[in-house]
C-alpha cells in the first residue's frame, strides 16, 4: 500500500505553470529523492506535500488518508528546512518540545520523546543551549531531531545539506542514511546534488520544469535512463551525446561514430529518423582500433580519477573518464571503442 | 582621515550642544538661591568671590568681656544650613569713622576692605581675622559689646544641595502629583498602542486577506496627519462621548440627587485614545518591517509544528521581536511623556491631574525667577525618560538597525 500518492497533481502561480500533472507513488519505508536543476519545482512539489503550499489541481494522500484540505500539522508530515529554521530563542529541549508541546502532550511523555530522540541523535548533551551556539551541523541535528519527535508518517528534507561544508555535508548524509535504516521511516528529501541523490535515494525522482521526469532506483536511472534529460543529469562527468541517424531496429550511423545494436530508448523514433547516440565516458576504452577518434584539449586529474575532454574531427565534443592516470598530453589524438550494450540511442 | 577628524568634530559639537544645557539644569537646581540668581551656572564649578555678611556674636551678652573670639564660617553656616559655606576668607568691608588726618579732632567715614592679619576697629575694640575664619575681638577694659554685622568677601569653594529639591517634592504636591499623573498617562499611552500595532504588524506581515496591502498603505500615510488637524474633530467626539456617558449615568443612578451626572469629556481616557491613535501608525510602521524581516521558514516551522497564528504570535513573534518592541517603547514613551499639547488640549484640567509638562509650564509663572526650583522640577521630570532610555539603549540601538544587519 501505498503510504504517499500523488495523482495528476499541479500548481500554477498565476500565469505560470510549476507543477505539470505529477503522478507518484511512495512505498513505506523508502528513501525517495527529488532531484532536478533549479527551478525544476522539486521544492514546490515538496511544499505540497507538506501543506505549505496549495494545490492548483490533483489530490495527495498520505497513509490512505486524502490531506490537501489538512494544514501542515494534520497531515502526519515533519520538515528539516535548509535553513534549519531552529527557534532562535528557545534552547534546543524546547526547540524539539515546541511541536509535543502545541499538540498538548503531557510533560513526562515530552520529556521521554525528547530525550529518546537527542539519544538517537547523540547530542543529550546540547539540550540545553540555544541555537546560536551550536554548529552547523549540531544545527543540522537539531533540526533533525524536532522531526523525529513528531513521529511523522513521512519526514521531508529540504535540500538539508546545502548549508554545510564539503567535509561535513559527507558525514551528515552518511548519517542521514544510517538513521533512515534506523527509523524505517517513509522519507522525502530535496536536493539538487547528484551525489547525494545517488547514494541516499531507495527511488529517485527526476524533474524538469515540473514534469516527472523517471522514477526509479538509482542503478535503473543510471543503467536505463528513459531519456536524454535523465541521462545527461545523473553521472558525472556527463554522457556524451553524438549526433546521427537511426538505421534499422538498433543501429546507429553518425559522422564521428557508429553503433550496433545499441539500446533504444525512444519508441517513437524509426529508422532514417534524427536521433542521439549517448556513452558515458567511464564507458569508453582507448582502443588504438577504435571506431571513435578524438583530439585532447583538456586533461583534469583528480588524483582517483583521470578526465579527458576530446574534440572528434566532425567537432563533437565528448569526454573520457578513467580510473588510471594516463600519460596524456593536449592535443594528442586517441582512438576508443565501446560496448554497444552500454550505449544508449535517444 | 578629513572626513573622521571632521566626524570626531562634528560628534564632539553635537554633544557639547546637547550637554551643556544638561549640565547648565542639573547645577542650577542644586546652588543656593542666592547663587543661582547672582551668577551663571559655569561659575558653580570653581572657587568664586562671594560676598557674605555675618555677625561677630549673639545678642544677649551679660558679662563684661576682654575678648570675643569665633569663625567666620561657623558665623555664617548659623543660617546657611542647606548651602555651608567653605574657602579662604579674602577681606571684611570695614565701614566706620576714624580720625582724619587732614582735620585734626573731626573723624571722617571711610569704607575700606581689611585684608587678613590687620587690625580693624570694630564696637571700640580690634578685631582680627584669619584667612581660615578665625577671628578675635579684643578690648581694652571690660565691656558688653553689642553683636555688630560685617560684609565678608569669601574666595568660596564650590557648594551643592539638593534644598531646590526638597522644597518642590515636599513642600506642595503640585510636582508629586505631576509625577504620578505622568505615569498614569505615559504607561497605559504606550503599552495600548504597542499591543494593538503588535498584532496588526504581524497580520500585516503574514496573514492573507483581501486588501492587505492597501490597509497597510493608508495606515502608513496616516502617520502624516498633523495632530493640531484632528483636534477639533477629536474634542468634538470626546464631547459627544461624555454627553452621551452623562445620560447613560443619569438613567442608571440617582446622582441627579447629588447633582454629579456629569462625565468629564477631558479625562486621563481621552488622553490614553489619543495617544494611541496616533501613535499606532508608526508603531504599526515599524513593527511590521521588523516582523516580516523574520525567516519565513521559521513561521512554517511552526505551522508544521502545529501552531496556529496566536500561538506563533505569543510564542515566536513576540520574543524575537523583542527589539522593535523596546525601541518602539521607547519612542511613544518619551513622545507622550514631553507631550504638552495633547495634554492640554484633551487632557484633564483640574489641579491634581496635571500632566509635568503642564505643571512646568505653570510654574514658569508661579516661580517666576527662581530659577533654582524650576530647574529642580525639570530635571525630575527629565530623569524619567533618561531612566528608560539608559535601561533600554541595548535594545534601542538594535531596533533601530534591525533588519540592516543580518543575525544580530
Amino acid at each position: 500500500m501505498a503510504q504517499l500518492q500523488l495523482k495528476d497533481v499541479n500548481k500554477s502561480f498565476g500565469d505560470v505553470h510549476v507543477i505539470k500533472n505529477v503522478d507518484l507513488e511512495i512505498n513505506k519505508g523508502e528513501f525517495v529523492v527529488f532531484v532536478g536543476p533549479s527551478g525544476c519545482g522539486k521544492s514546490t512539489l515538496l511544499r505540497m506535500i507538506a501543506g505549505l503550499e496549495t494545490l492548483t489541481s490533483g489530490e495527495i494522500s498520505i497513509a490512505d488518508r486524502l490531506v490537501m484540505d489538512l494544514p501542515p500539522s494534520k497531515r502526519g508530515i515533519a520538515m528539516v528546512f535548509q535553513s534549519y529554521a531552529l527557534y532562535p530563542h528557545m534552547t534546543v529541549y524546547n526547540n524539539m518540545a515546541f511541536s509535543l508541546d502545541l499538540q498538548g502532550f503531557s510533560k513526562s511523555e515530552i520529556n521521554e520523546r525528547v530525550t529518546e530522540a537527542a539519544k538517537i541523535l547523540q547530542m543529550e548533551h546540547l539540550l540545553d543551549r540555544r541555537p546560536a551556539a551550536l554548529s552547523g551541523g549540531q544545527r543540522q541535528r537539531v533540526a533533525i531531531g524536532r522531526a523525529i519527535v513528531r513521529d511523522p508518517e513521512v519526514f521531508l528534507f529540504d535540500e538539508p545539506l546545502s548549508n554545510l561544508d564539503a567535509a561535513l555535508r559527507h558525514d551528515t548524509r552518511v548519517e542521514i542514511s544510517k538513521l533512515h535504516r534506523q527509523l524505517g521511516a517513509t522519507t522525502i528529501y530535496v536536493t539538487h546534488d547528484q551525489v547525494e541523490a545517488m547514494t541516499l535515494a531507495d527511488k529517485i525522482v527526476v524533474l524538469k520544469e515540473g514534469r516527472v521526469m523517471q522514477v526509479g532506483s538509482p542503478m535503473e536511472l543510471f543503467n536505463q535512463p528513459e531519456n536524454e534529460f535523465v541521462a545527461g543529469f545523473l553521472g558525472s562527468p556527463k554522457m556524451n551525446f553524438f549526433d546521427g541517424q537511426l538505421v534499422g531496429s538498433a543501429d546507429f550511423q553518425g559522422d564521428d561514430v557508429s553503433a550496433q545494436g545499441a539500446r533504444l530508448v525512444s519508441t517513437e523514433k524509426s529508422a532514417g529518423d534524427n536521433v542521439k547516440l549517448g556513452i558515458r565516458p567511464q564507458h569508453l576504452v582507448i582502443d588504438e582500433q577504435g571506431a571513435l577518434a578524438g583530439n585532447v584539449t583538456l586533461v583534469e586529474r583528480l588524483g582517483t580519477e583521470t578526465i579527458l575532454e576530446l574534440l572528434t574531427p566532425g567537432g563533437t565534443l565528448f569526454r573520457f573518464a578513467s580510473a588510471e592516470s594516463l600519460d596524456v598530453e593536449v592535443g594528442q589524438d586517441l582512438r576508443f571503442s565501446f560496448d554497444a550494450a552500454q550505449a544508449h540511442i535517444f | 582621515m578629513i572626513s573622521r577628524t571632521l566626524k570626531h568634530v562634528v560628534l564632539a559639537l553635537i554633544v557639547f550642544i546637547w550637554v551643556v544645557p544638561f549640565v547648565s539644569l542639573v547645577a542650577t537646581s542644586l546652588r543656593s538661591e542666592l547663587a543661582s540668581k547672582t551668577s551663571g551656572f559655569w561659575t558653580a564649578f570653581t572657587p568664586t568671590e562671594l560676598g557674605h555678611r555675618f555677625s561677630t556674636h549673639d545678642r544677649g551678652l551679660d558679662e563684661p568681656v576682654l575678648s570675643i573670639d569665633g569663625n567666620i564660617f561657623d558665623r555664617i553656616n548659623l543660617t546657611e544650613e542647606d548651602f555651608p559655606v567653605s574657602g579662604t576668607v579674602e577681606s571684611v568691608l570695614f565701614k566706620g569713622r576714624v580720625a582724619d588726618p587732614e582735620n585734626p579732632g573731626k573723624t571722617q567715614l571711610i569704607r575700606k576692605l581689611v585684608p587678613p592679619g590687620e587690625a580693624m576697629s570694630v564696637r571700640d575694640g580690634e578685631l582680627v581675622f584669619q584667612p581660615n575664619g578665625d577671628y578675635i575681638l579684643t578690648f581694652d577694659e571690660p565691656t558688653i559689646p553689642k553683636p555688630k554685622n560685617l560684609d565678608v568677601f569669601i574666595n568660596q569653594d564650590p557648594v551643592f544641595g539638593a534644598a531646590a529639591y526638597e522644597e518642590v517634592l515636599l513642600e506642595n504636591e503640585d510636582v508629586p502629583n505631576a509625577l504620578i499623573a505622568s505615569f498614569i498617562v505615559t504607561i497605559p499611552a504606550t503599552i495600548i498602542p504597542i499591543t494593538i500595532a503588535a498584532f496588526a504588524a504581524y497580520a500585516f506581515a503574514w496573514m492573507r486577506f483581501p486588501g492587505r496591502d492597501w490597509l497597510f498603505v493608508i495606515v502608513v500615510s496616516l502617520m502624516v496627519v498633523p495632530t493640531q488637524l484632528a483636534f477639533l474633530p477629536i474634542l468634538q467626539g470626546f464631547s459627544g462621548i461624555a454627553h452621551w456617558a452623562s445620560s447613560l449615568n443619569a438613567w442608571l443612578t440617582d446622582c441627579e440627587l447629588s447633582n454629579s451626572c456629569e462625565v468629564a469629556s477631558k479625562s486621563y481616557a481621552s488622553l490614553w485614545v489619543t495617544h494611541t491613535a496616533f501613535g499606532l501608525p508608526l508603531a504599526i510602521y515599524l513593527l511590521r518591517n521588523y516582523i516580516v524581516g523574520l525567516p519565513r521558514e521559521l513561521l512554517e516551522s511552526a505551522r508544521i509544528d502545529g501552531a496556529n497564528h496566536l500561538q506563533i504570535f505569543v510564542r515566536l513573534i513576540v520574543p524575537l521581536s523583542v527589539p522593535a518592541l523596546a525601541s518602539f517603547s521607547i519612542f511613544q514613551f518619551l513622545w507622550v511623556w514631553n507631550d504638552l499639547i495633547v495634554a492640554l488640549y484633551i487632557g484633564p484640567n483640574n489641579g491634581e491631574d496635571l500632566v509635568f509638562p503642564i505643571r512646568l509650564q505653570q510654574q514658569l509663572g508661579t516661580f517666576k525667577d527662581q530659577l533654582h526650583l524650576l530647574n529642580a522640577s525639570a530635571v525630575i521630570s527629565m530623569i524619567v525618560p533618561v531612566v528608560v532610555f539608559l535601561a533600554m539603549q541595548k535594545y534601542f540601538i538594535r531596533g533601530l538597525l534591525a533588519g540592516s544587519v543580518k543575525g544580530g
